[in-house]
Parts: C-alpha cells; sequence; structure tokens
C-alpha cells in the first residue's frame, strides 16, 4: 500500500505530461503540423553538419541557407496565404500563375524605361513611376481576382472551372502581346526586392512575414475572416444568419488577386524580368500543397494561416533536404507528393478520433 | 419466417450490467433489460441519455466496455454489425440505407446479391423474393419501382422487409417517424403491428410519447446513462414518461395566454399582401401585432417554411407586398432583413443552424459580428458580455466557450443559435421548428423564452408542424395547405380537430358549423 502511495504521483505526472501531448497532437492541428516542421528542420540541420572550421562559420552558412529557402519561396508562400483563405470558402484558385505572369507584363510595360514604357512615355519616371507602378499593379491584380469572384459568385460558375479558364485566358493573352519583348526595368524597381538589410537581402522575406502576420489577425480578429469559415463550413447557415455569402468570396478572390500581384512585383523586381511561357507554372499546385499541408480542408471550413506558413516551409525544407542529399531533380515532385498525401492522411486520422 | 431458435418461444435478448464509456465520459452505466419478440419496446430518453450508444452495442456497432449479451440464454459477442445481423437483430438506422437509383428488388439485396451459376445477378429470384416477402407482410408494392419515386414511410417499410428477409426477430427501429407524415406513420404502425404478430420484437426508439402510448407495449427509460425506469406502457401516461426521461415534473397545460392585443391597440408590425414565389406558395396575405405569438402550421409541402425564408430574403419572391411598420420595404438579402428587425430561426438545425467548424461563442455572435464591430475588427469582449447575459435567461448547459458547438446536446445547440438572433434585439422573430430534435426539458425553456419575448413586445412567429405546440403556445394560427392560407382560427377554434381540417384542405366555414367541441 506505502509503495503503491509513493509510486502513484510520478507516475502520474509522467502519464500527465504524455497524455497532454497526446491530447495536443491529436486535438490542435497546428501543433502537430509544427513538430512536423521541428523534426524537418532538425534532419536538415544535421545534414549540414558541422564540417566547417568554427561554429560560427557553421551557424553562418546555417543562416544564408535559411535566407536562400526563406527568399525563394516568398512568392508562393505569400500566394499559399490568399489560397488558404479560397479553400476556406470551399473554392479554389488555379489561375494564380497566369495571374502572376499577367500582372508582371503589366508591371514591365508600366515601368520600361525603353520605348515601350507606358509611363515613361506620358513623362513619369523615377521614384513616382515605380509608386504607381505598385499601385496600379496591386490594382489590376485585385481587379482580375475580383472578375474571377464575379465568375463564381454571380455567374454562379463553380470555381474550379472559373479560374481554370481564366488561368489560360491570362497566360495566353499575355504570351500573345508580349511576343518578343525585352524589358528593360530600372535599377530602382529591383530594389524593392534586393535593398539589403545589414548585408542581408531579405525584403522578400520580410513581404511575407508581414503579411503572413495581417492575414492572421485577419483571420482570427476581422468579420471578413469569421465570415469565411462560416461560409466554408456552411453555407446555408451562413447565409441564414446574414452573412453577405457573395460579398465573402468576391472579396477572397480579389484578395488572392492582391496577393498574386504583390508575388509578381517581388519576382520581377529580383530577377528583372519574366518569362512569360514559364513563370508561375505549378504555381497553384505549391500552393495548395502548402495550404493542404497546413491544415486547411479541402472542403472549405477549416484552415489556418499559421498552418499554411508551416506548410510552405516543410515543403521547402524538403526539397533543400532533398538537394542537399543530392537526390535527382525529376524525382523531387515524388517526395512533394508524398508529403501532401501523407499530410492528409495524418488529418484524418486526428479528425476519426 | 423468422427462425425461433428453441422453437417454441419467442427470441429473447437479455442486456446485463452493460457499461461504455468515451474517454472520462461514463455514457451507459451499468444498465440490464431485456427485449422480447412478439413485443414492441420503446426506448425513451432525452438526447444523450445513451439510448444510441445503448443499440449501437446491440447492433455490432460499438463494442462494451463491461457486461454481458444473452440470445435465448446464450452468451454472445457482436464485433461487428455482420454479427448482430446474424444472431438476428437487425438495425434500422435513422438515415435509411437505400441506394434511390436502383429499384427495391436489388436494395433489398444489397451486399448479398443472387448470382447465377455464370455470375451475373440472377434479377429474377430477387424479384421474386422481394414480392415473397411483401406479401407475406401485406405490403402493396410493385418490387420494380425505383427507390426514388418511393415515400419516406415506404422507404421505411423496404427497410423492414430488409430486414425481416434475414430472418431479423429483432429489429431496432431509430427514430422511425420523424421525418413522415401522418398518413406514412400510420402506414408504418400498420406494419409494425404485422411484424408483432408474427412475433418479431422490436426496440422503437423515438421522442413522441404520443406514438409511444399508441403502438408500444413495454417501455424503458434512460436518463444519463442509467435506466431509471421500464414497465407496461398501459400503466403509464405520457406526463409520467416524460417526467421520468427529464428526472422531474414536466408541464404539459396550456401556456396560451389569457389577453391577447386587443384588435385596436396592438400596433401592427409586419403586414404581406399577395405574397407568391411561383412554386411553394402563392396569394398570401396576413398581418402580425406586436406582441402577439402568431402559429404557423400544416402538413408537409403547405410551403410555410419557403414563405418565411422569402419574407427574411433567404429566397426569391415573384410578386407581393411587405410592409414593416405600415411603410413597405423590399428585402433581397438576409442581412437586409436583419437590418429592419427580422429575425429567422431556421428548421433543421444541423443544415441550417449551426456552423460546425465553429466553438460556441462564433455561432453565437456570427449575426452580430458586423453590428459589433469597427472598421471590420470584432469586439470580441462585447460579444462575450451579450453571451453571458443571454446564457442565463436561456438555461444553457455548456462548458467552455470555445468549446464545438457539437459538444452540446440538441437543445442547447438550438439556444446557441436563438441566442444570435436574441443579440440583434429584432422586432420580429420567425422560429421554425423551434423543438425540433430538442429534449422535453429545452422544450419547455424555449417556450418561456418565447412568451418572455412576446411579453416584451415582439412579434412572434412560430411555425410548427405539431399542432400541439402551436395550442399550447399560440395566441392565433394559420394554417396552410398546398401554399395557400386556408384558415385562421383563435380561441375555442383552436383545436387540433380543426387544425387537421385545415390543413388537409377543409374549409373553415363548414368547420364551424359542425364543430362540436
Amino acid at each position: 500500500m506505502k509503495a503503491e502511495f509513493q509510486n502513484t504521483p510520478p507516475v502520474k505526472q509522467k502519464k500527465s505530461l504524455l497524455e497532454s501531448f497526446k491530447h495536443k497532437w491529436s486535438n490542435d492541428p497546428l501543433f502537430s503540423i509544427l513538430i512536423a516542421l521541428i523534426v524537418m528542420v532538425i534532419l536538415q540541420t544535421l545534414t549540414l553538419g558541422f564540417d566547417y572550421g568554427s561554429v560560427g562559420e557553421w551557424f553562418q552558412a546555417w543562416i544564408n541557407n535559411w535566407i536562400n529557402i526563406l527568399r525563394n519561396n516568398a512568392g508562393v508562400g505569400i500566394v499559399a496565404l490568399g489560397m488558404t483563405f479560397v479553400i476556406m470558402t470551399g473554392g479554389i484558385d488555379l489561375a494564380v500563375g497566369s495571374t502572376m505572369v499577367i500582372t508582371g507584363a503589366f508591371a514591365m510595360y508600366l515601368l520600361d524605361t525603353g520605348s515601350a514604357g507606358i509611363l515613361g512615355a506620358i513623362g513619369i519616371d523615377g521614384v513616382p513611376a515605380i509608386i504607381l507602378t505598385i499601385i496600379l499593379v496591386l490594382g489590376f491584380g485585385y481587379l482580375l481576382g475580383a472578375l474571377i469572384g464575379v465568375t463564381v459568385t454571380k455567374g454562379m460558375v463553380p470555381p474550379f472551372i472559373a479560374t481554370l479558364g481564366a488561368m489560360m485566358i491570362f497566360r495566353s493573352v499575355t504570351q500573345h502581346f508580349a511576343q518578343g519583348y525585352n524589358t528593360t526595368v530600372p535599377m530602382e524597381f529591383l530594389q524593392i526586392s534586393s535593398f539589403k538589410i545589414g548585408n542581408l537581402m531579405i525584403m522578400p522575406i520580410i513581404y511575407w512575414a508581414v503579411i503572413a502576420l495581417i492575414l492572421y489577425y485577419v483571420s482570427k480578429r476581422t468579420t471578413f475572416g469569421r465570415q469565411i469559415i462560416a461560409v466554408g463550413s456552411n453555407e446555408r447557415a451562413a447565409k441564414l444568419s446574414g452573412v453577405n455569402v457573395n460579398k465573402v468570396k468576391l472579396r477572397v478572390y480579389a484578395l488572392m488577386g492582391l496577393l498574386v500581384s504583390i508575388a509578381a512585383i517581388i519576382q520581377v523586381s529580383r530577377i528583372g524580368s519574366m518569362d512569360f511561357s514559364n513563370a508561375g507554372r505549378g504555381m497553384e499546385m505549391d500552393a495548395i500543397a502548402a495550404a493542404v499541408v497546413g491544415g486547411t480542408n479541402m472542403l472549405g471550413g477549416r484552415g489556418f494561416i499559421l498552418g499554411t506558413v508551416y506548410g510552405m516551409l516543410i515543403i521547402a525544407v524538403m526539397n533543400n533536404l532533398l538537394n542537399l542529399f543530392g537526390v535527382p531533380p525529376f524525382l523531387r515532385e515524388a517526395f512533394k507528393g508524398i508529403i501532401v498525401i501523407v499530410a492528409v492522411l495524418l488529418q484524418r486520422k486526428e479528425k476519426s478520433v | 419466417m423468422p427462425t425461433f431458435n428453441n422453437g417454441s418461444d419467442c427470441m429473447l435478448i437479455e442486456m446485463k450490467n452493460i457499461r461504455k464509456s468515451f474517454g472520462s465520459n461514463d455514457v451507459i452505466k451499468d444498465v440490464s433489460f431485456s427485449v422480447k419478440g412478439g413485443e414492441i419496446t420503446a426506448l425513451l430518453g432525452e438526447n444523450g441519455a445513451g439510448k444510441s450508444t445503448l443499440m449501437n452495442i446491440l447492433g455490432g456497432v460499438l463494442q462494451m466496455d463491461g457486461g454481458s449479451i444473452l440470445v435465448d440464454g446464450e452468451k454472445v459477442d457482436f464485433e461487428t454489425p455482420a454479427g448482430s445481423l446474424e444472431a438476428g437483430i437487425a438495425f434500422i438506422h435513422q438515415e435509411l440505407n437505400l441506394i434511390n437509383d436502383l429499384p427495391i428488388y436489388e436494395n433489398m439485396f444489397l451486399g448479398r446479391e443472387i448470382k447465377t451459376k455464370r455470375g451475373s445477378l440472377d434479377l429474377k429470384q430477387m424479384y421474386q423474393q422481394t414480392a415473397e416477402i411483401f406479401e407475406r407482410m401485406n405490403v402493396d408494392l410493385d418490387p420494380g419501382k425505383m427507390v426514388r419515386d418511393l415515400d419516406a414511410s415506404y422507404k421505411q417499410i423496404v427497410e423492414i422487409c430488409r430486414a425481416m428477409m434475414t430472418n431479423a426477430s429483432i429489429i431496432i427501429m431509430d427514430e422511425p417517424t420523424t421525418s413522415l407524415t401522418d398518413t406514412e406513420i400510420k402506414r408504418v404502425f400498420k406494419m409494425m403491428e404485422t411484424m408483432k404478430e408474427q412475433d418479431v420484437g422490436i426496440i422503437f426508439i423515438s421522442h413522441k410519447l404520443n406514438e409511444v402510448k399508441q403502438i408500444c407495449n413495454r417501455y424503458l427509460v434512460l436518463r444519463d446513462g442509467n435506466l431509471v425506469a421500464e414497465g407496461n406502457v398501459s400503466d403509464v401516461t405520457t406526463k409520467v414518461l416524460a417526467s421520468h426521461m427529464v428526472g422531474y415534473d414536466v408541464r404539459t397545460e396550456s401556456l396560451r395566454r389569457e389577453k391577447t392585443p386587443d384588435n385596436e391597440d396592438g400596433e401592427e408590425v409586419l403586414r404581406v399582401e399577395g405574397l407568391t414565389d411561383g412554386a411553394s406558395f402563392r396569394d398570401i396575405s396576413f398581418s402580425v401585432k406586436a406582441g402577439e405569438i402568431v402559429g404557423v402550421t400544416g402538413l408537409l409541402g403547405d410551403g410555410r417554411s419557403e414563405l418565411f425564408q422569402a419574407i427574411f430574403g433567404a429566397e426569391k419572391l415573384l410578386s407581393g407586398k411587405i410592409y414593416l411598420n405600415g411603410k413597405e420595404v423590399e428585402i433581397n438579402h438576409t442581412y437586409q432583413a436583419i437590418k429592419e428587425g427580422i429575425a429567422y430561426l431556421p428548421r433543421n438545425r444541423k443544415e441550417n443552424g449551426i456552423i460546425k467548424d465553429m466553438d460556441i461563442i462564433e455561432n453565437a455572435s456570427i449575426v452580430t459580428w458586423p453590428l459589433f464591430s469597427r472598421r471590420g475588427i470584432i469586439n470580441i469582449e462585447r460579444h462575450r458580455q451579450t453571451f453571458f447575459e443571454q446564457r442565463d435567461t436561456l438555461r444553457l448547459k455548456m462548458g467552455d466557450l470555445q468549446d464545438r458547438i457539437t459538444s452540446l446536446s440538441g437543445g442547447n445547440q438550438q439556444k446557441v443559435v436563438l441566442s444570435k438572433w436574441l443579440a440583434v434585439n429584432p422586432r420580429i422573430l420567425v422560429l421554425d421548428n423551434p423543438t425540433q430534435g430538442v429534449d422535453v426539458g429545452a422544450k419547455e425553456d424555449i417556450y418561456d423564452i418565447i412568451l418572455k419575448l412576446a411579453e416584451q413586445n415582439i412579434a412572434i412567429i412560430v411555425l410548427s408542424s405539431e399542432a400541439q405546440e402551436i395550442i399550447r403556445l399560440c395566441d392565433l394560427a394559420l394554417v396552410m395547405y398546398h401554399g395557400v392560407i386556408q384558415g385562421e382560427v383563435r380561441d375555442e377554434l383552436m383545436n387540433e380537430h380543426t387544425i387537421m381540417r385545415l390543413a388537409t384542405g377543409g374549409e373553415l366555414d363548414v368547420e364551424r358549423r359542425e364543430q362540436p367541441l
């Protein structure tokens, strides 16, 4: 009896710690996704190894590697945030890659310092031209998104079809009108992406982080953000609760367009040009994958901005790992596919508990 | 054709000391009872009392944590629904397992298809056997008819016949009458009588105590996982059954108020003229005064839900005018209706009322999000305060604000849905089947709230298919029949007889002359 009494409390405590972990694991989807991310990062860190001369150098290499990863994924990362909202309403946006191309082309035509430049032709150049370009491109992206939104809501075209159509239209139109077009984007514009903070080229990462924070707040605290969940979870009940379902959906697609145009600006300002036939191809799938790995339900009603950030990072770190391991490039997509399916399998298991 | 294990007697099932818990939640606590063939046993209890869990154990869907099941004195262990079915226990779930796109006879053999030597389906055999069972059960149905063309009661009957075909000796029926009209219920009851005569035992799960009185021999009452009462139905009144279910005496007296707002005094809040939607209702005109409780009732297909959803802006109107406080308004959207002070609590809570991906507080504040916000940012504190005030008036039993809405019982879910409408202080409150899937205790709570709101001069419209509910609660009732208002009844004319007469297309004038009551 005595021994039992003495033994019980510590055993119980251990159990409760494990149990609380288990509880969190199966009840808080973000928790399990974060754990998965941490495991990946540890794996990646181990792979990078300590074979550098000193810890300081090793750390520098680790940081540089990470900055590279984040910067390379900032564009898709931002698009994935918007995709999360779209999927949460029960929709999908396949047009993001093409929207990026058409808004990117629009930016380049506005800015061009050569004969084709629109703003240059009406005598606006320098910093005012850059600011005006940003405003116009963001507006254009928002407008294209809203156009898709109207097709989906008023036109009652299923999102898959509406955005599939838009995907073909936007890219094809861009390719036709920008045939053989060589841009000369002003150097100042490139600063948007390549401005250095303390020797680090991290501007795209900052944009991504700021947008993620804003959208996180929007999803948690604003009428719009919560109505997205209501619409995606039970559209009928949302409508009968006075939610303007069409307005919510329209704004979600418009926001998507806006975020894509930001990605376009980052892309153009990073490279100074854009390959209209290849840029953004498969971007929609990467964004969907990030959202799904991050716990977004494809049927709508459930999604997490933070989860999508984690999801994007998981995919990015995995790419990095495959790179470090020297896995042949053609095989890498297969790993991405596996991750997406495994993530959904794990989430399904949680649900049935 | 049901096989009796010992030839002479009917099948006997004993469940002894059954226990079952989900996590730390004990759902069934040491329950023992028995059911026999040739009897209809009612299994009663409020939502969450453990009825479904208990029957799922018997049906092999769930495994018990402790206890034993004996069939004709022999201990059995049901690990799967198939095992239970083999022992002669068939479970007819609330959601019917029929495939609309197949004919009846193919549905009868789902999963147990008869095949010819060459391996193709032996349709002739299946048709034949279906026809035989229909004949034995006195069912007048063509086995070749498509299931989609059957009404709900015949679907129920097809399921029963399917169970009979597997030689089931005990059939569990989970709330079989919820979606049926009165004539359909009669049809199913006749079928149940036939089965009883053939020594089949039925476990009848229901909330409708009148039906229990009508059809059942014995009753079992579960409350909080315990068996609190059992006996012969003929020995008890529905009132006693209800008090067993909730654990205290339930009032059944009329709640109708003595003084109704005077024709002269009451201010007219809502008036509609000639509303037509081109499909479900036509030429609807009526008016409602402040503080009045108006009932709207009718049978399935009367169009009352569609009518009020259209007034609420959720559906389109073809023609007609809506006046609020004497001023004509045009309402094309639900949010416009809310701005005008109209609130609508929808029927079918699961499909129209709750949003299952959101927690309790969010479900309670969805309507007021845009109203309690500045620049689109939700004022969480104000929502909480509003909800806390209502939680007490509504007698809402709940855990944490952030718990899932689905963690609540049906009655409490309904109270949460109701609370979101009370938060906007409506002038007109439309309640569509407000006590659907709500247990007896919560039902009375909801009636109390309705009466209280009427005192506060809110115009209240209660849509209900239960005439009893309307009679107990409302000052007057509009009875609809096939999309038109067939008549208006109040005072002594408001009785089940008159309402049924109107609801089936009869005339009020004839009624008045014949009025015996």
